[in-house]
């Protein structure tokens, strides 16, 4: 324990992987701390777990009870629709855990002036910002959407190769990329103009777009959801990889560019933001 | 204390019109508090044409997916596409009306003691909450209601009621869901007075309502089972039936025994609302503060 906090006290070195290593282990210390806190409410981690149970359990009779009626969604058997929904959990959970201090940003960061004390410590400020507190319910959702995906992909008769898990580890994360650049750009504009009607809530509603295929909905919406608000590709299309047909793990594979992409783009904008920032003075 | 306001505030001076007019007094500034946040209201339009529109798509796919039945046309739980579509938006539109948190205002008022202040005032605290929500009420019909009504209806082809009369009804079924909705709440939130923390009981009553509410999927899609059940909930009361007798399926006597299962689901929840509220607080105690 002294070793670590000592490497952590240590000034940062500049080449650039000691940087990022040194950065790595803040960030590190930061979720420690939080879960330490946290362990002091047990019960509310419990009662998460069987809120977001009870949600994913209703969204599963949802499926199943429009299932008792066809027996498939315009080509998409129950076990691919579950199988995409239960993958739109992962990157979603992924999302969550460390999106918390977005939807306050405004509020906490820049109107209280929070955010002075991110820029005076030498450790980037939107990982600061990220991890300042975490979302633990996330975790729930990851485990339950795994939990889904799988016993989908056991129904599916799916036969994983070595190649299969690696593009579960690169697709999941890269899609929640799309999820944090989306939410980052729009929390972004707040150094620029205070954002009083609340653009975020309408956005994350169309999330819920993301949970069926993609090809339930017009071709205008196909296209918003594709390039415009790209939630196409935090489920649908990284989840083509295991259920669609050959044809589209061509476009599956694309996820990570899109996730980089994305979030590439919000950071620019975000880094605009900060240097545009001056401090209420509070 | 000068006569005119004694005779205002004493609860049992009180004359029934300075008591109606004590607690229509409360609708007033409910509805003043929320036209203060009125710009939230305008991006909500948003997301409720979107979450319409979810079940439009999904809905609309659904049907497409299943073999026409014998008029050539395709239908699922006693609906048709059209009437399907029709429910989902009209189940939103009176979702924008009724819906409140009066249940999480409620655990805010115990949690930082302000209850106290509630306690002390010459007045019930359920009926005010009742009237705030009202308040409330109003404002979403005129500034979220409306616009709401004003942009689903023509954009995804939503149907009138068989008769126009029903559409009378329908408001006047809505009416009731509000009261059933806001006791419902209510007695959730006497459970803050039992709890630390009910942050989770409201979450998971947030997810699972609109779902037993019928919201989501309407009832007759369900086993026959699990019907049963949710007639015996309250949660019908406040979604299913109010659009059911919008689209005319509850013909004839029906419609008389819909509107009394609402009103008497909004008179017993608020009646077991004042036993809770009661016997919670023999048990508060307030920090001083």
């Amino acid at each position: 324990m002294d070793d670590a906090q000592g490497t952590l006290a240590r000034l940062p070195e500049r080449a650039f992987w000691p940087q990022v290593r040194w950065q790595a282990g803040i960030f590190g210390a930061y979720f420690g701390q939080f879960v330490k806190t946290r362990l002091a409410y047990r019960m509310d981690f419990l009662v998460d777990t069987l809120g977001v149970l009870a949600s994913i359990g209703i969204q599963l009779a949802v499926l199943t009870t429009l299932f008792s009626k066809v027996s498939a969604l315009q080509g998409w058997s129950f076990e691919q629709v579950l199988f995409i929904y239960g993958f739109s959990l992962v990157p979603l959970g992924l999302f969550n855990l460390v999106s918390v201090n977005l939807y306050g940003f405004s509020d906490a960061y820049i109107i209280e002036g929070k955010f002075d004390r991110v820029l005076l410590r030498p450790v980037n400020p939107l990982a600061q910002v990220l991890c300042e507190s975490f979302n633990i319910s996330g975790l729930n959702e990851i485990a339950l959407g795994l939990v889904v995906t799988v016993w989908a992909g056991i129904r599916l008769g799916l036969q994983p190769g070595a190649l299969d898990v690696l593009a579960l580890l690169v697709l999941a994360p890269t899609a929640a990329l799309v999820y944090l650049g989306v939410f980052l750009a729009i929390t972004a504009v707040s150094f620029w103009f205070e954002d009083r009607m609340g653009i975020a809530p309408p956005v994350y509603n169309v999330i819920r777009f993301s949970r069926y295929p993609l090809t339930i909905y017009s071709l205008p919406v196909r296209i918003l959801l594709t390039f415009v608000l790209p939630f196409a590709w935090v489920a649908y299309y990284p989840a083509t990889w295991f259920v669609g047909g050959a044809d589209l793990k061509f476009v599956a594979a694309l996820t990570p560019l899109v996730g980089l992409v994305v979030f590439g783009g919000a950071v620019l904008v975000w880094r605009r933001g900060v240097r545009n920032y001056t401090s209420t003075g509070t | 204390m000068s006569g005119a306001a004694a005779t205002r505030l004493d609860p049992w001076r009180r004359s029934a019109a300075a008591t109606a007019g004590l607690y229509l007094h409360f609708v007033r500034l409910a509805f003043l508090k929320f036209l203060a946040y009125r710009l939230r209201y305008y991006t909500g339009v948003i997301s409720y044409t979107i979450f319409v529109a979810g079940y439009y798509y999904l809905y609309r796919a659904l049907y497409a997916s299943r073999a026409p039945g014998p008029g050539g046309v395709a239908e699922m739980g006693g609906l048709t596409v059209g009437e399907m579509i029709t429910y989902v938006a009209v189940g939103w539109i009176g979702r924008s009306f009724y819906f409140n948190n009066i249940g999480r205002d409620l655990m805010h008022q115990v949690r930082e003691g302000q209850i106290a202040m509630q306690l002390i005032k010459p007045y019930d605290v359920q009926s005010v909450m009742m009237f705030e929500a009202a308040g409330e009420a109003v404002f979403r019909l005129v500034m979220f209601t409306v616009p709401i009504t004003v942009v689903i209806v023509p954009l995804f082809g939503v149907h009138l009621p068989p008769q126009p009369v029903l559409l009378g009804w329908t408001v006047l079924s809505f009416t009731l869901s509000l009261v059933v909705y806001s006791q419902l709440n209510f007695l959730v939130g006497c459970l803050a007075f039992h709890m630390k923390n009910i942050d989770g009981v409201l979450r998971a009553k947030m997810v699972s309502g609109d779902f037993l509410a019928g919201v989501i999927v309407p009832f007759s899609f369900f086993p026959e089972w699990f019907q049963r059940v949710v007639e015996w909930l309250p949660f019908q009361a406040i979604g299913y039936l109010p659009v059911m007798i919008y689209l005319g399926k509850r013909p004839g006597d029906e419609l008389w025994q819909a509107l009394l299962v609402q009103a008497g689901w909004a008179v017993g929840l608020w009646l077991a609302g004042r036993v809770a509220f009661r016997r919670s607080l023999r048990q508060v105690v307030v920090q001083g503060g």
